[in-house]
């Protein structure tokens, strides 16, 4: 397809350099969780004449933490989880073409406003992750505090982030959570259509709310 | 209202319609809620100050998908003409067997290559989208190689002119969920025909009875060649061996309507057909009827003739709580006085009529002042696009959707998760701009397939559900 065009050539590489520091975290033998399809991503946001929302089903990346997040669902033992000095490895994207308004139009604004011709997607890369309060016997759900870096149309800003973990199935995680973002924070202009003479405003600030299912990546995967 | 369309007393259809006088589809359409039949997008004020209050100038414009045609007769120059409207569909390259087809679509078309073979056509790594617009008998083979190389396709109606060939094209097309199919069937993607479609699933017909659709122009509907065997091929239209003669060739936009508004697989059908104006050498009819019969004793009447001119494209569906006309892709209801009354209908705009002065024979008729021809008022609104823009715009961006979407889940997660893939894609189809697919297409092309049989037998059908299967 000749849409293989730059930016494409461009995430490839990445996709492909993403693979790479799979492979060469997998020799320490952390577990490593890959996305798996259920995932689900809105923005909800606001405008002078009504409320909007973005949806996409599709969420890249992966989540790696020591072998004992298995068995200890306290996750007491689980060091990467419970102090600041030890990490969980976890970097996630978000294809921005995959965010989805139902109307043409404003889909093809949001890809303008995000520079999706040089940033196809949105990334996230954690940085902290601590455990909040106490997990049920059961192991799930569990929440953490986190902190990463998440970039936007080619901005990166540091995020401090409340996140779900749940145990579902017996190789599947949800994480979720819930964080308002302003548009402007990442240098994006929010649309104010010049047809409209100004009079339709959409507001800078977003909400966006996410569940990342992840499936744990079996060794002969 | 002309006495054709309706023959009872024309006093009585006027007091009964005086509630409606002077209303139109269009306001009801708006009052509706729906997006109004004959809406147009609003074209900026000329005097729109370029960034006023810090607005942003965001153009919203479409992806850009690499298109080639193949067949450059008068429709496939049709559709170049309407896609270098769009700013998203870069023609790339051409196709056709005759050289002068070729010649004068590369003047539409000037940066495109040409080819004289379509395999080195498909070969055209540039191409991501295929438009064919052959000969209805020539799709099958080139719709079956273009999916194989990978391309989107857009394939004219009818699909096919056997059951066979449609089922193969259907068939090919499901099973290459990569790619996007489109039938020519551009009612289907038409702004103001899926609103009507819409405002018909609101059941305003009350129990449907019958439609009538009618294609009426004065032409031989005869291509002329300085070689004889090359005007042959290019009037493969005129032999029965090719063709589906008008009920299938042209036919097959309208009597879709009616299997899309009847939500419905016709049942039988009984035919008609003469040859009475262009005894040229043609073996198919010039003049001919189809009545298709749909569930629940619906009936479907088209009528099609090249020997005359009048009322060039009429459709009417008849329901027990009103009438729907369509000429030109506009509408006009008229209700029956014993309908519900829409809770909108009291401030509608009321039209009685449509481009045509002609003379109205119904005694009192001519007594409506709506019978004076009026100057276009502002708010009676054109579409500026036509259908076959809607379709093509619908083809490219539904066609680069689903490629972005493919890259997309295929970078996220396991390519080799067809299944869940396929449910992805299921999901996206939900937001699929409208456009006709290949089940459409196929079903339509069964639809015309069966009618031509009995026009050309002047039998009566049945329908067997078997053809409507794909298996």
């Amino acid at each position: 397809m000749t849409t293989c065009s730059k930016p494409i050539r461009a995430f490839l590489s990445w996709a492909g350099a993403l693979l790479l520091a799979g492979t060469l975290h997998s020799a320490d033998a952390w577990l490593r969780y890959t996305s798996f399809p259920g995932s689900k991503v809105t923005i909800e946001g606001t405008s002078t004449i009504h409320d909007w929302t973005v949806e996409g089903k599709v969420i890249g990346g992966y989540f790696e933490v020591e072998p004992s997040f298995l068995t200890d669902l306290s996750l007491q033992s689980v060091k990467s989880l419970t102090t600041k000095e030890l990490n969980p490895r976890v970097e996630s994207v978000i294809f921005v073409t995959s965010l989805k308004s139902g109307k043409e139009t404003m889909d093809q604004i949001m890809l303008e406003a995000m520079k999706a011709d040089q940033h196809r997607f949105i990334r996230y890369k954690l940085t902290e992750m601590v455990l909040k309060g106490d997990v049920p016997a059961s192991g799930s759900p569990a929440k953490f505090d986190t902190r990463g870096e998440l970039a936007v149309a080619g901005v990166t800003q540091r995020i401090d982030l409340e996140v779900t973990l749940e145990r579902v199935e017996t190789d599947r995680l949800r994480i979720s959570g819930v964080k308002a973002l302003k548009m402007t924070d990442f240098k994006i202009a929010p649309p104010a259509p010049s047809l409209a003479l100004g009079l339709i405003k959409t507001g800078d600030e977003v909400t966006v709310r996410f569940e990342w299912i992840l499936r744990l990546k079996a060794p002969s995967d | 209202m002309h006495p054709f369309l309706n023959d009872s007393d024309p006093g009585a259809e006027v007091n009964r319609r005086q509630f409606l006088q002077n209303g139109s589809f269009t306001t009801l359409m708006a009052l509706a809620g729906g997006i109004p039949v004959g809406a147009a997008e609003s074209p900026a004020p000329a005097d729109a100050p370029s960034n006023p209050g810090g607005s942003t100038d965001y153009q919203g414009k479409s992806p850009t998908v690499k298109v080639g045609l193949v067949g450059c007769g008068l429709w496939g120059r049709e559709i170049l003409r309407t896609l270098s409207l769009l700013a998203n569909a870069p023609v790339v390259a051409l196709c056709d067997t005759y050289a002068n087809h070729l010649k004068r679509a590369s003047s539409v078309a000037p940066d495109a290559r040409s080819y004289g073979d379509y395999r080195a056509f498909l070969e055209d790594p540039q191409i991501e989208a295929v438009m064919v617009a052959t000969p209805s008998h020539r799709h099958r083979e080139i719709v079956l190689a273009a999916l194989d190389a990978g391309k989107h396709v857009y394939c004219e109606a009818p699909i096919a002119t056997t059951i066979e060939d449609a089922r193969a094209i259907a068939r090919a097309a499901r099973d290459r969920i990569r790619l996007n199919f489109q039938a020519g069937l551009q009612s289907r993607a038409d702004k103001q025909i899926v609103n009507l479609a819409n405002f018909l699933r609101l059941g305003v017909l009350g129990r449907p009875l019958k439609a009538r659709q009618q294609f009426h122009h004065k032409t031989s509907w005869r291509r002329t060649a300085p070689d004889p065997e090359v005007a042959r091929q290019l009037n493969w239209r005129l032999e029965r061996a090719h063709s589906l003669g008008l009920v299938g060739e042209l036919g097959v936009h309208p009597i879709d309507l009616a299997n899309w508004f009847f939500l419905a697989r016709p049942l039988s059908v009984s035919g008609f057909g003469s040859l009475v104006q262009w005894k040229d050498g043609r073996d198919v009819p010039d003049n001919i009827q189809a009545r298709i019969e749909y569930p629940g004793g619906v009936f479907l009447s088209y009528e099609a003739t090249v020997g005359n001119s009048f009322e060039p494209e009429l459709g009417v569906l008849f329901g027990t709580d009103s009438a729907i006309l369509m000429r030109d892709r506009r509408a006009w209801m008229f209700k029956e006085a014993d309908a519900p009354l829409l809770g909108w209908e009291i401030y509608a705009r009321r039209d009685a009529f449509y481009k045509d002065s002609g003379i109205v024979l119904g005694a009192g008729a001519s007594k409506l002042a709506v019978q004076e021809p009026k100057p276009a008022s502002p708010d009676v609104l054109v579409d500026e696009k036509t259908a076959l823009q809607y379709a093509l715009e619908a083809f490219l961006i539904n066609s680069h959707r689903r490629t972005t979407a493919i890259q997309d889940f295929s970078a996220a997660y396991d390519a080799a998760d067809t299944g869940a893939l396929e449910e992805y894609l299921a999901d996206l189809e939900k937001t699929r701009l409208p456009a006709a697919g290949w089940r459409e297409g196929f079903e339509s092309a069964v639809t015309v397939i069966g009618a031509n049989e009995a026009v050309l037998q002047g039998a009566h059908l049945t329908y067997d559900p078997a053809w409507f299967e794909l298996g």
